[in-house]
C-alpha cells in the first residue's frame, strides 16, 4: 500500500467529498472545474464550488428517497453536466454508484439492474420506455428520476429538477473509511450475464497519484477524456483521477466529429488529452488538410486507452499531430492504470508499456510458474493496488476464480520483453474488444436467438483494422426461414435495441448448425478457425451433427 | 405520404422509438442511440425502405435528416 498522501485528510477518503469539498477548502472553490461544451454549441462553467453544492443537493436528494448507505444508485444518461453531479453526491451520500451506457438496450439494463438490486436511477424521459418495459422485474427499484421532467410523472417517477430545487446544498459527507464500497461498473465476461465490479472509496488513491504520475496532470492544466461516462475510463479518469488533483477538465456532449474535436483542443487549449485507438484511428482516415488547419500547440501529452494501440497511430501521431501517443493498458477491475507507455519512458510502439513502479506484474503458465522473458502466458497482477476491485457484486464465487496462485488473472494473454514492456498478445476467454468496449459473445447470441427465423447463434470476434475486434455472427435457420437482407437487417438492429449498439454484429455467416460439444456448449474456437481459415485443433468433443460447420451460400 | 413521414417510419423502428418525430435540422445528436453503429442500420433499413443505394461519399455527406430527405428526393426526380 502506498504511504496516505495528501488528498486523504482526516481519515476522510470520500470521493465525493474530496472532488469537491476539498477542493473548495483548498481554495479552489472559484476554479473552473468542468467547461460544459454541449452539442449544439451550449457552453457553462462549472467551479468547484458549484460542483460542491450540486452535488451536496444530490447526496440529500439520495438521503430523503431512502437510499441507505451501501445500496445501489445507477445513472443512465449521455454525457451531461447532471451525470458528473449526480456521479459525486452518489458517493457523497455513501451509496454504491453506478454508471451505464446509454445506448443500453432494455435487456442489458434488466441484467444489471437485477443483478445489482438497483434501488434508484436517474436518466431521462425518452429512456423511459426502456424501463416501462423491464419495470415488473425489477422489484428493488423504487424510484426512478428524470432530469428533464418538470414535475413527477407518477410516485415513483420522480423530477430531478424539482428534488434538486427543494434539496439543500449543504451535506456533511460522514466520515468514509477506506473499505466502504464505491463505484459499480458491469463488465462483460464469455459465459452468463455481466458481472459487477465494485469498487471502494480507497480506489482513488491510485486514480488520484496515476493521473498525476501518468497522465502528468499539472494544476494549470485543461484536460480532456473523451470517454463516455458509462464506462469506467470516464469515471476513474474523466471524474475521480483529475478532480482530486483540483484540475480542469472539458466535457463535450456531442459525437465524435473530426473537425469539432480540432477546434477544441486548440480553442480550448487542451493541454493533456485522453481518447481511445478507434477515435484516433478514424481520425487517421480523414483528410490530412484538416490537421493543418488547426494549431495544437497548447497540446502536451496524448494518452489512449480501450485496446491496443497498433505502431501505425503511433507513428502518425508523431508526423501529424507532432506527438507520442502514450498506450495505458488496465481493466473496469483493475480501476486505473497499471502497465502503460508514459512521459519519461521511451515508447516502444506496440507495446502496452511497463508496470508502474509500485505493480507487480508477470507473465504466468496456466499451473501457476512465473514464465521467463519472451513466453506468451497468462498476464497475471499480484494483487493489492488501491483501486483494485473487491468483488463481483453478488457474484463473490467469480470473483474468487480470477485469483490463483496468488495472482489476479487478467484474461490478457501476453509476453514481456527483456526490458521488461509487456505486449498484449490476445485474450484467454472469447470476449469481444470492439473499439475499447468489452462485448459477451453470450448476450449477443441470446438476443440473436430472441429474432424470429434464427434457431441458433455463435458469437466472435475477429480481426478489424479500425475497431480492432469487430462482432461477427454465425447463425442457422429455423425450418422454412430464408437469410437475406430483411432479416439481416432485423437481427441488427434487434440487437442494438436489446443489447447495446456496440454490440451489433458487424458481419453474418450462416451454418446449417453451430458447432457445439456434446453438451451444448457453443464451440467459438471452431467458429473463429472457420472464419480465419486456420486450424479447428481437437474436435473430439465436437457433436459435429448433419453437417454442422457446413457454411450456407 | 412525404418522403419525411416514410423515413420517420424508418427511424422509429430502427431506434425504437414509436414517439420519435424527426424534421429536416435532426442530427444524431438529437436523436438517443444514434451512433455510427446504429447509422449503419439506419442507412441499411432506409435503402432498402426506399430501394435505393447509396454511395460511401453521399453517406458521409449526409449532415443531417434534411441532407437524406434531398437525395432521396433527388433519386425520386431522376
Amino acid at each position: 500500500m502506498n504511504a496516505t498522501p495528501e488528498i486523504i485528510q482526516g481519515g476522510q477518503y470520500n470521493i465525493g467529498h474530496i472532488c469537491t469539498r476539498m477542493q473548495c477548502d483548498r481554495g479552489l472553490g472559484d476554479k473552473v472545474a468542468m467547461r460544459w461544451l454541449g452539442a449544439h454549441g451550449e457552453r457553462a462553467d462549472y467551479t468547484f464550488g458549484d460542483l460542491e453544492r450540486q452535488s451536496s443537493r444530490f447526496a440529500n436528494v439520495v438521503g430523503d428517497l431512502g437510499v441507505a448507505p451501501g445500496e445501489v444508485f445507477f445513472i443512465f444518461l449521455p454525457k451531461m453536466p447532471e451525470v458528473f453531479f449526480a456521479f459525486l453526491g452518489g458517493l457523497k451520500a455513501r451509496a454504491i454508484t453506478g454508471t451505464l451506457f446509454a445506448n443500453f438496450g432494455e435487456e442489458a439494463l434488466l441484467d444489471r439492474l437485477g443483478d445489482a438490486g438497483c434501488k434508484a436511477i436517474l436518466t431521462r424521459q425518452s429512456y423511459l420506455k426502456k424501463f416501462q418495459r423491464i419495470r415488473d422485474k425489477l422489484p428493488t427499484l423504487k424510484h426512478i428520476l428524470l432530469v428533464d421532467a418538470e414535475k413527477d410523472l407518477a410516485p415513483d417517477v420522480l423530477s430531478y429538477p424539482r428534488l434538486m430545487a427543494a434539496a439543500s446544498e449543504r451535506f456533511e459527507t460522514a466520515l468514509t473509511p477506506p473499505e466502504t464500497p464505491s463505484v459499480l461498473h458491469y463488465t462483460s465476461g464469455s459465459t452468463g450475464k455481466p458481472k459487477g465490479a465494485l469498487h471502494h472509496h480507497r480506489s482513488v488513491l491510485h486514480q488520484s497519484r496515476t493521473a498525476a504520475e501518468v497522465l502528468d496532470l499539472k494544476p494549470d492544466d485543461r484536460y480532456w477524456c473523451t470517454a463516455d461516462q458509462g464506462w469506467v475510463t470516464g469515471t476513474s479518469y474523466g471524474i475521480i483521477g483529475p478532480w482530486s488533483l483540483g484540475v480542469t477538465q472539458l466535457h463535450f456532449g456531442g459525437a465524435y466529429d473530426a473537425e469539432k474535436w480540432f477546434r477544441l483542443l486548440q480553442d480550448e487549449r487542451v493541454s493533456v488529452w485522453y481518447t481511445a485507438p478507434t477515435a484516433l484511428r478514424m481520425l487517421m482516415r480523414e483528410d490530412p488538410a484538416l490537421f493543418g488547419r488547426f494549431d495544437l500547440s497548447g497540446v502536451r501529452h496524448i494518452f489512449s486507452v480501450g485496446e491496443p494501440l497498433n505502431p501505425e497511430v503511433i507513428s502518425w501521431g508523431r508526423k501529424v499531430l507532432g506527438h507520442d501517443i502514450y498506450d495505458t493498458w488496465w481493466q473496469t477491475e483493475t480501476g486505473g492504470i497499471l502497465i502503460t507507455n508514459r512521459p519519461g519512458l521511451e515508447i516502444r510502439p506496440g507495446s502496452m508499456g511497463r508496470p508502474l513502479p509500485w505493480i507487480e506484474a508477470a507473465i504466468v503458465a496456466d499451473d501457476g510458474t512465473v514464465l521467463p522473458d519472451g513466453e506468451h502466458g497468462n498476464l497475471c497482477l499480484k494483487p493489492g493496488w488501491d483501486s483494485m476491485f473487491i468483488s463481483y457484486f453478488h457474484h463473490e464465487d467469480v470473483y474468487r476464480q480470477k485469483f490463483r496462485h496468488g495472482w489476479y488473472l487478467t484474461g490478457d494473454t501476453a509476453y514481456r520483453d527483456a526490458d521488461g514492456y509487456y505486449w498484449f498478445q490476445g485474450r484467454s476467454d472469447d470476449v469481444i474488444n470492439t473499439s475499447g468496449h468489452l462485448v459477451s459473445p453470450f448476450e449477443v447470441e441470446s438476443a440473436l436467438l430472441e429474432v424470429a427465423g434464427i434457431a441458433e447463434a455463435g458469437v466472435i470476434g475477429a480481426s478489424d483494422d479500425l475497431l480492432w475486434e469487430k462482432v461477427v455472427a454465425f447463425v442457422a435457420l429455423r425450418p422454412g426461414a430464408a437469410w437475406g437482407p430483411e432479416l439481416e437487417l432485423k437481427a441488427r438492429i434487434h440487437v442494438s435495441n436489446r443489447v447495446s449498439t456496440v454490440a451489433t454484429p458487424q458481419e453474418f455467416r450462416v451454418l446449417e448448425n453451430i458447432p457445439k460439444t456434446k453438451s451444448g456448449k457453443i464451440m467459438r474456437r471452431v467458429l473463429k478457425a472457420r472464419y480465419t481459415g486456420g486450424s479447428v485443433g481437437d474436435v473430439s468433443t465436437l457433436d459435429f451433427q448433419d453437417g454442422a460447420n457446413k457454411e450456407q451460400p | 405520404m412525404t418522403t419525411l413521414e416514410k423515413l420517420n417510419g424508418i427511424f422509429r423502428t430502427v431506434f425504437d422509438n414509436e414517439e420519435l418525430n424527426i424534421g429536416p435540422e435532426t442530427t444524431a445528436n438529437d436523436v438517443d442511440g444514434w451512433d455510427s453503429i446504429s447509422h449503419v442500420n439506419l442507412i441499411l433499413a432506409v435503402e432498402m425502405g426506399f430501394k435505393t443505394r447509396f454511395s460511401p461519399d453521399e453517406i458521409m455527406a449526409f449532415r443531417n435528416v434534411g441532407d437524406l430527405v434531398a437525395a432521396l428526393e433527388e433519386r425520386k426526380a431522376g
